[in-house]
Parts: structure tokens; C-alpha cells; sequence
């Protein structure tokens, strides 16, 4: 098996009556979404859909989301899922870079996004049941492109990450393996598909005939719902950010009732997992615990798996050895934080539209090395920041707070750490200009993902400036700290 | 009640989402995932007051951007799940019958 859509085709066969696939809008087997995938890929491919093609996939987690995608792998294309959560001009700027050839969508959304789309652009109503039907072959490599995941951009547009269906394997077969996952395991699937933890639960469980439950948007960090579905759905394996960890910890009541017996591995990603909550997680389950790291560009090339000894250290636990096939390395002299580079075949095939990718790929993360060659995370090397796992460039946020007419200058910083963590937008209105914190806010929510608009917004009368002119982001940040901000 | 938790509802969000309202944005139609007044935390932060305060907790299958885009349909939600909490008493007989 070398193509991610082949994994559903087998296990329909071997396991047709299993579930695959659980979620807002009920639930598929095996056979069942083999069965759509299939006639959505004869209706995709009738739409006009050829291999390489994109398909853009514009919606809230669901069956018919996750079958759109199979879908398209089958006519051989591209499958772009944004985040559900991004508006119309978002997702039409995304639209804009990656051309689709179809968006799948509802009716609803579709009304909201053509006015900003190519009037040729063709779309394909999600919910719409369809007849069976048997899609023609579409020839597809294993080098061939299998997703394009969108990331935050420094410069406002977001960048298109483009991962072949062998990049996704190499680290769906480390995964499968490090956990050996098997037809009777039920994975959450926490993260939105537009982010690289979600390939863990997809693949991980239409690789091997588990079953996969989808967390939407809303439960996602609703910390009570979410310990009870994490019960309720007896998942054997968890992979989210640390911070839903803590909020199902925190405020969730989750270690008030024994472990549940299912549950026998959590991973998570994305952020550095506070070590006090850490020891509270491992103290209530006898559950495997994972730390994996690595960028989208890259998914996990990293992965340590959490010891008694870790526990013991005041310090969050090392983000490990190298997975995925992978090859890491820091060039940083002995000793001293340098930044963690990475080869091999998990590695994307480059960002959409650009030059391929070649040679190794600086993550941008400064790491330093252990005496037993594991890896621990130090920082970043520029303005990168990330709010519960979520890449955020601050630029990003700024870009679309420049654009709205009120605003004469802004910048955003991260305040808070883990669960505190949070976009803080500092803002100069023009002369004369009046205007609410909602005013911005909806600004901003025309143009971004809900994870990129700032959760709180400052006016200022000017912002602080370094010797040469910059803004100052150190002493913004240092406002917060204080519980100055004005 | 219908009315009395919509103005709660409005009022906390006032209060801890957007810095006071002073211009007062916010109504009961505001869509509120869309404008990015909510996001995943801050329905969470939202749950939290309405179990706390109102006596509701949602079930997860109830967390929909379909229940939770305006205060409206939050109300709406949290009147067809709830008791009322009991410092809501007083205002049971004003329920219609079940």
C-alpha cells in the first residue's frame, strides 16, 4: 500500500461492517464510506476533476468531510482542507494560491464564498447524497501530492504546505507501529484536518480498520463535554494539544473518576506540556504518554515517550529522537542551543507554488542535545509564535488589522503562556476614528481563522519603538506581564 | 426566561469578551462565531457560566456552530436542556408546560 486512499478499499474488504468514521453527522462503516468515496469520486471527476488537481474542502468536521476526502485522493486529486473556522475571504485567498478545481462545501458557505471566487469556480454541496457509482482510474504515484495543509504567513498570505502521499505514510507507518494501532482502537481525532496532528487519527485508524471520532470546532475545548466524550467513546488513543489535556484536567473534572480502562495511549503536540500538569496526567492513567514534535512541513520528526524518571524533572519532557524515518540534527556548537534541522522522507515536497523543497529543512526551532542524543525544545529563532498548538505569525494578524480603515498602526504580541496563551492586538486608531473592540474583532473575522484574531484588543496612542524604528515586541509583551496595558 | 438568560448571556459576554461594550455591538443576533467574539476557548469559558450560573450543562453532542452563532440560540439551547437553577425558581411558572 503506497497511497493513502488504498488503506479505506482494504479495509473495507476486510472489515466492512466496522466503524470508520464517527461524527457530528453520525456515523460510517467501513463498507458505507468506501461506498460514498467512490461515487463522490465518479461525481468529482465528472465536474471536471483530473489528477493533480486540487479539491478544496471548505467545512465543519463531519462523515461527508472526511469522505469528500477520500474522494478526492480516489480521482487522483489534491485535497485542501481549511480550517472550518476560516471566513469566505480566507478561504477564497486560499482559493486564490492553490486554483481548486471543485470547493466541496454547504449551500450556505458556497452563497458566502463565490462573490470572491473565479465565477467558473465549481462546487459540490457536501450533504448531498449521491448514487452509487464506480469512479474512472485515476493514476496516482506515491510521490504525488496527497494534501496541502495551510499554515499561518508572516506576510498575511498563508502558505500551502504540500505533502505527497508518501510523506504522509512515512509518518502513518511510524505512528501504526510506535502504538501498533489495530482494528479494535478508537482514535479522537482533536485537531481541525487543517492541521497536521489530524493526519495521526485519520490515517492511523483507515490504515488498520479502527474506528476514528470526530471533535468539532465547538467541543474542541469545551473542557466538561470533552472528558465525557473521551468516556463515552471509550477512545483507546487521544493525540490533541497539551492545552485541551489541562482543560479536561484543569476544569473538567476528568481525573475526578478513575482512568477509563480503554484508554491506552495520549499524545500530544504542538506546544510544551507544563511538567506539573504532565505529572498529574500520568499520576491518574496507566496509559502510554507520547510527546511527538515537528512542524507541518515535516509533520512528527521527533518523538520521546514520557518515563518515570522525565517526571521527576522540573522541566517539561525532551521532545525525544528522531521518528517518521527522519533524519534530525542541530549545527549548533556543543553544548549551546542550535537550531534543529531535518531530512528524510517525512519532509513536504514544498510550499504550493513555490520552488520544490530541497536538501534539509530548518525548523526554525532551537533545541539542545542530551547526553543520551535525545532532543530538548528551546525555542524559536524569530516572531513565530504558537496559541494551543497552533502556528500564529504575528504578521499574519497584523496584515489584516492594517487593512481595516479605523486603524492607522498595529502590532500583536502572544500574551500568556499554555492555556493563557492568547493573540493581544495593540492598535493606533487614525485621527478622529471611534470605533468598539467588537468593530475590530469582526474585522479581523472576515479575513482570518478564529485561532489567528486577537483575543484582546488595545488602544493605544502609540506604539513603542526600538532604536531603529521597529516595534518594540519585547516591551508590549513586558505591558502584559505587568498588567499595564493600556 | 427566555429573555432573562438571553440578557445574562449578553451581559456576560459584554463583560468578559469584549472589554465592556462601551459602543454596545453586541445583540441578540450578533453572530458571534462568525465575528469572532467566540472562539473554541471562549465557548468553553461560556459552558462554564452557563452550568455555573444558569444550572445547564450541554451535552457534547449539543456543541454545534448551529447552537452557539448568536445569544439568541445559545438562549434558545439552554432553555429546551435546563432546569432552571434553583435561584431561578421564581421564574419556573412563567415556563410553558412541558
Amino acid at each position: 500500500m503506497t497511497r493513502l486512499h488504498e488503506a479505506v478499499r482494504a479495509a473495507a474488504r476486510r472489515h466492512p461492517d466496522r466503524p470508520a468514521v464517527t461524527g457530528p453527522d453520525g456515523s460510517l462503516t467501513y463498507a458505507e464510506l468506501d461506498r460514498r468515496a467512490d461515487a463522490m469520486a465518479a461525481h468529482l471527476a465528472a465536474a471536471g476533476v483530473r489528477p493533480g488537481d486540487r479539491v478544496l474542502i471548505w467545512a465543519a468536521k463531519s462523515c461527508a468531510v472526511v469522505t469528500a476526502m477520500q474522494a478526492a485522493l480516489r480521482a487522483g486529486a489534491v485535497y485542501v482542507p481549511l480550517d472550518s473556522t476560516s471566513p469566505a475571504r480566507r478561504a477564497a485567498k486560499v482559493a486564490r494560491d492553490c486554483t481548486p478545481r471543485v470547493v466541496c462545501t454547504t449551500p450556505e458557505r458556497a452563497r458566502e464564498i463565490a462573490p470572491w471566487l473565479d465565477s467558473a469556480t465549481v462546487f459540490v454541496n457536501l450533504g448531498e447524497p449521491l448514487p452509487a457509482a464506480v469512479p474512472p482510474p485515476a493514476e496516482t504515484g506515491e510521490d504525488d501530492l496527497a494534501f496541502i495543509l495551510y499554515t499561518s504567513g508572516s506576510t498575511g498570505d498563508p502558505k500551502g504546505v504540500c505533502l505527497s502521499h508518501a510523506n504522509a505514510f512515512a509518518f502513518v507507518r511510524w505512528a501504526i507501529a510506535t502504538l501498533a494501532i489495530g482494528p479494535d482502537d478508537r482514535l479522537a481525532n482533536h485537531a481541525p484536518f487543517s492541521f497536521d496532528l489530524s493526519v495521526l487519527d485519520l490515517y492511523g485508524a483507515l490504515c488498520t480498520g479502527a474506528a476514528v471520532h470526530l471533535v468539532g470546532a465547538e467541543l474542541a475545548y469545551a473542557p466538561v463535554q470533552l472528558a465525557e466524550f473521551l468516556r463515552q467513546r471509550e477512545i483507546s488513543v487521544w493525540y490533541s494539544v497539551p492545552s485541551a489535556l489541562m482543560l479536561m484536567l484543569r476544569e473538567g473534572g476528568l481525573l475526578d473518576r478513575p482512568a477509563p480502562p480503554s484508554l491506552r495511549a495520549v499524545l500530544f503536540a504542538g506546544e510544551v506540556f507544563p511538567i506539573g500538569a504532565l505529572r498529574e496526567l500520568a499520576g491518574w492513567t496507566r496509559a502510554r504518554l507520547l510527546n511527538l514534535y515537528g512542524p507541518t512541513e515535516t509533520n512528527v520528526c521527533t518523538a520521546h515517550e514520557v518515563r518515570a524518571e522525565d517526571l521527576l524533572r522540573d522541566r517539561p519532557v525532551p521532545i525525544g529522537t528522531a521518528a517518521s524515518g527522519d533524519t534530525v540534527w542541530t549545527a549548533g556548537p556543543p553544548g549551546e542551543p542550535g537550531e534543529l534541522y531535518v531530512r528524510g522522507p517525512s519532509v513536504m515536497r514544498g510550499y504550493w507554488g513555490k520552488e520544490p523543497h530541497r536538501g534539509p529543512y530548518a525548523t526554525g526551532d532551537l533545541v539542545t542535545v542530551r547526553d543520551d542524543g535525545a532532543f530538548e525544545y528551546v525555542g524559536r529563532r524569530d516572531a513565530m509564535a504558537k496559541v494551543r498548538g497552533h502556528r500564529v505569525e504575528p504578521g499574519d494578524v497584523e496584515a489584516a488589522l492594517h487593512t481595516c480603515p479605523v486603524v492607522a498602526e498595529a502590532a500583536v504580541v502572544v500574551g500568556g503562556e499554555a492555556l493563557e496563551a492568547r493573540l493581544v492586538a495593540f492598535v493606533v486608531l487614525r485621527p478622529g476614528a471611534r470605533t468598539g473592540v467588537l468593530a475590530i474583532k469582526r474585522h479581523c473575522a472576515e479575513r482570518l481563522p478564529t485561532y489567528l484574531i486577537p483575543g484582546e484588543v488595545h488602544t493605544v496612542s502609540a506604539l513603542p519603538r526600538t532604536g531603529n524604528g521597529k516595534i518594540d515586541r519585547t516591551a508590549l509583551a513586558g505591558t502584559l506581564r505587568e498588567g499595564s496595558a493600556v | 426566561m427566555q429573555a432573562d438568560v438571553e440578557q445574562r448571556l449578553v451581559e456576560f459576554i459584554r463583560d468578559k469578551f469584549l472589554a465592556g461594550d462601551p459602543e454596545g455591538e453586541l445583540g441578540a443576533d450578533t453572530p458571534l462565531l462568525q465575528w469572532g467574539i467566540l472562539d473554541s476557548l471562549k465557548v468553553a469559558i461560556l459552558l462554564t457560566f452557563i452550568r455555573e450560573q444558569l444550572g445547564v450543562i450541554v451535552p457534547f453532542q449539543h456543541l454545534s456552530a448551529k447552537n452557539f452563532g448568536t445569544v439568541g440560540g445559545i438562549a434558545k439551547l439552554v432553555r429546551e436542556l435546563g432546569e432552571p437553577a434553583p435561584d431561578y425558581a421564581d421564574s419556573v411558572h412563567s415556563l410553558p408546560p412541558a
